[in-house]
């Protein structure tokens, strides 16, 4: 599903935010990305969502050397990644229904089929009654349902969220984690960036954690145990 | 999702301040470029026309002499000239008409008649005729001293050497302002693809692809173009018709005034929509470079 062999990236001619990487993520897998601030989690999800192409390295994305990919395969590849950006970055606006309907409208589905199933997951996030509204008019944690409802409406194979929880009550917050774990039952690759220990001794996934720019990976609770040693 | 003079839906440009005096520019741009063609047009057409008017005419001039002598001469000179295969009217102007001619210049007819005038005869010769000019004025010459023959071809040259130059100005102010519109639309849509960076990227990483994004920008822009290069027009038109009018309250016996031709119409009625075709053009050029550029 998603290999990094010896990947580097860098921003220009700046220095190398990631090096070395090597990861391998098995289809169907579910994992949580964590790390200090600035050591490189954000660039990692954006190789992840073909938002940028490593400096140097292999990366292989769905059997796919990405580098080697031409520009006009890119968007059907993107359809298959499905992405929760920390900022939401949804589309002010449009309503509710129409930032969700993003990708099936950009992938050119029905009309009928995209309202159908955009207020059913609307209905599921608990967002029923604000399929109209405009995301100003929404609280933190509702844009960031809106966010998750919009990356996971066309089914992905790979799920990448950023912080996806951080802006909503825990009952919530357990609610959407709880769809991600749906959602990976039926195949899709999950990866979530996160500083919330809770979420991690919670779920018990693997942990991968960047630290000085380059990529580690563990057990949760090997995580944890290191994790609290280090803060003693 | 998009229709072809829709509002772009996602990227939502009308709420642009780039782009909202584009339509004013356009505008006037526009108004330039319909004057320029309507020059082209009419000037066009008037050459044709005095060529014509011109080219079928000739006229003979006798250098004046005692009156007996002269009129005895036009004489001659009518029923030589009747002999040529190819002339079709020969009318010897009469001395009041040579005097009512050049009453705007000397003053009154009646007065000018009494002065010694060369006599005139007008030659009118039939369309399509193969006669030799320069054959038949040395012959004119050798038959009747003192008689010319004027084609009008050196003032003619003149007047169409002067149009064509006005119409070569015309088409350069033209290729003047479509390269001004082009490098207007050039900077809007570049500052519209900076400001709306971030939705082009949510975008792209949805999977949509460039022409997608493009196809927003290139109708916006499209629409913007259409809407303002109609009042552009109306206004060119308006000031044509003026233009027109003050024309024809001219006295202007020796030419007449330049009128446009209904290929001038549909000309100016199609400019609109290549100005919208030219914005498309460009916008969707520069979008797809940009877009090229991120990944």
């Amino acid at each position: 599903m998603v290999r990094f062999e010896n990947v580097g990236m860098r921003y220009g001619m700046g220095p190398e935010v990631l090096r070395d990487i090597n990861l391998h993520l098995a289809p169907g897998s579910f994992h949580f990305l964590t790390g200090p601030t600035g050591a490189g989690k954000s660039s990692l999800l954006k190789l992840l969502a073909l938002s940028h192409r490593p400096s140097r390295g292999l990366l292989t994305l769905f059997g796919q050397e990405v580098n080697s990919l031409k520009r006009e395969d890119l968007p059907a590849f993107r359809r298959k990644i499905g992405v929760v950006f920390q900022e939401f970055r949804l589309l002010n606006h449009l309503s509710t229904l129409d930032n969700v309907a993003l990708p099936l409208r950009i992938a050119g589905a029905d009309e009928e089929q995209i309202y159908k199933h955009v207020t059913e997951l609307l209905d599921w996030v608990g967002l029923g009654p604000q399929v109209d509204a405009k995301p100003p008019t929404l609280s933190g944690g509702e844009k960031q349902r809106v966010a998750i409802a919009r990356a996971v409406i066309n089914r992905p194979q790979l799920l990448i969220a950023d912080e996806p929880t951080g802006s909503m009550d825990p009952e919530m917050g357990l609610r959407l984690m709880h769809l991600f774990q749906e959602l990976n039952k039926l195949g899709t690759t999950v990866v979530i960036a996160t500083h919330d220990l809770g979420l991690i001794k919670r779920f018990s996934n693997p942990v991968l954690y960047l630290k000085d720019s380059t990529l580690y990976s563990s057990r949760s609770d090997e995580y944890l145990d290191q994790y609290h040693r280090s803060s003693l | 999702m998009i229709q072809f003079f829709g509002r772009s839906n996602e990227l939502q440009l009308e709420k642009d301040a780039s782009s909202r005096y584009l339509p004013i520019v356009i505008s006037s741009m526009v108004f330039l470029a319909a004057l320029a063609l309507a020059g082209l047009f009419s000037i066009h057409s008037a050459v044709e026309n005095w060529s014509t008017a011109v080219s079928g005419n000739l006229t003979v001039e006798i250098e004046y002499e005692a009156p007996r002598k002269l009129d005895k001469k036009v004489k001659i000179t009518v029923d030589f000239l009747r002999t040529f295969p190819g002339v079709e009217k020969v009318r010897p102007l009469s001395l009041e008409e040579s005097a009512k001619l050049l009453e705007p210049y000397l003053g009154r007819a009646d007065v000018v008649k009494d002065l010694p005038l060369p006599r005139l005869i007008e030659v009118t010769i039939a369309e399509g005729s193969a006669l030799d000019l320069v054959a038949t004025a040395k012959k004119l010459s050798d038959t009747v001293p003192g008689a010319r023959l004027n084609t009008h071809r050196p003032w003619l040259n003149k007047m169409i050497t002067l149009a064509r130059s006005v119409q070569l100005l015309a088409a350069a102010i033209m290729f003047i302002i479509g390269i001004t519109t082009v490098i207007i639309v050039i900077f809007a849509a570049r500052t519209g693809m900076v400001m709306h960076q971030e939705i082009i990227e949510v975008l792209h990483l949805t999977g949509a692809k460039d022409t997608y994004i493009a196809r927003q920008f290139q109708n916006y822009f499209a629409k913007l173009s259409f809407l303002g290069a109609l009042p552009g027009l109306l206004i060119a038109v308006l000031v044509m018709q003026i233009l027109g009018f003050l024309t024809s309250q001219l006295e202007a016996s020796l030419i007449t005034a330049p009128t446009m031709i209904f290929e001038g119409w549909i000309a100016l009625a199609m400019l609109p929509f290549l100005v919208a075709l030219l914005t498309m053009g460009t916008v969707r050029w520069i979008v797809m470079g940009s877009l090229k550029r991120m990944m």
